[in-house]
């Protein structure tokens, strides 16, 4: 009966327009795609089990946490503050390095996410590489 | 990774020259505004600012320990060290309240920068 009842609770999944999307060589971009774009981008594939609360709730919480915190959608925002942007990648590197990111529960349902050794060493160099040439 | 992949990865790294994405730099006269951190306050903590124009805003740190400078809505995330100053590119931006936080000490209260 409750269960019934917060499904008419309304929740917002939306994908609002993308400003800027971050520019990179297909294989990383590709993996980006797979791993963490559910979260961290206007493109969210709205899974079949966020049509459902209260897994949309925290759905929409994770989503909405995830873009304003990374946003690869407008990611030329970022880059008009170089120093932002470095700092952006060099959290990624960290984050995609140490395995905190994709988030493990978020790979139970999505093992296109679930990245390996070589695959994080990949985006981690990418990410190491292009803060620096920011830098400079 | 198996060993195409490594081979189309160099590949990829060897053209992205083609396609690296511009990181930008701003106009000298851009307006800047002045916020600075000290004893756990940004003052000011509301800063008035022209709508339409590219400006910048310097961040000074009195603190004794890093602080991070962050606004979700400006898409800004800048850390400062003790006693340092930075500069932050600000783009146009269209009348409205942008917030702005200390990510490293969130009990530091919000700022807003205030588009006229
Ligand atoms: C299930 C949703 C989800 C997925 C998928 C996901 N993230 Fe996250 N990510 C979050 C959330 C929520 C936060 C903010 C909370 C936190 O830091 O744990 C976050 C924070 C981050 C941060 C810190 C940003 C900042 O400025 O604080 C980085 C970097 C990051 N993620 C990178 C990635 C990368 C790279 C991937 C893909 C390999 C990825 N994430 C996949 C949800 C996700």
């Amino acid at each position: 009966m409750a269960i019934v009842a917060i499904q008419f609770i309304p929740v917002q999944r939306s994908n609002p327009p993308i400003p800027g999307d971050l520019v990179a060589p297909a294989p990383v971009k590709n993996t980006l795609r797979a791993a963490c774009y559910d979260c961290h981008s206007n493109r969210t594939r709205w899974p079949w089990y966020g049509a459902l609360a209260p897994a949309s709730w925290l759905v929409v919480h994770e989503v909405s946490e995830g873009r304003r915190r990374l946003n690869f959608s407008d990611w030329i925002s970022y880059t008009a503050d170089p120093a932002t942007a470095s700092h952006k990648l060099e959290e990624i590197a960290e984050f995609v390095s140490s395995g905190k990111m994709a988030p493990w529960y978020y790979t139970i349902l999505h093992p296109e996410a679930r990245l390996s050794p070589a695959q994080r060493r990949m985006i981690a160099s990418w990410a190491r590489r292009e803060a620096g040439r920011i830098a400079n | 990774m198996r060993f195409v992949h490594v081979v189309a990865f160099s590949a990829a790294m060897a053209a992205a020259s083609s396609m690296l994405m511009p990181y930008g730099t701003q106009a000298a006269d851009a307006p800047a505004f002045t916020i600075k951190a000290e004893g756990g306050h940004f003052s000011p903590s509301q800063l008035e600012v022209a709508a339409n124009r590219p400006f910048k805003v310097l961040v000074i740190s009195a603190e004794k320990t890093p602080i991070e400078f962050e606004s979700f809505e400006l898409r800004r995330e800048r850390v400062v060290k003790p006693g340092e100053t930075i500069t932050v590119n600000m783009p146009a931006l269209s009348p409205g309240t942008y917030k702005f936080f200390d990510d490293f000490h969130r009990d530091t209260p919000e700022g807003a920068i205030v588009v006229k």
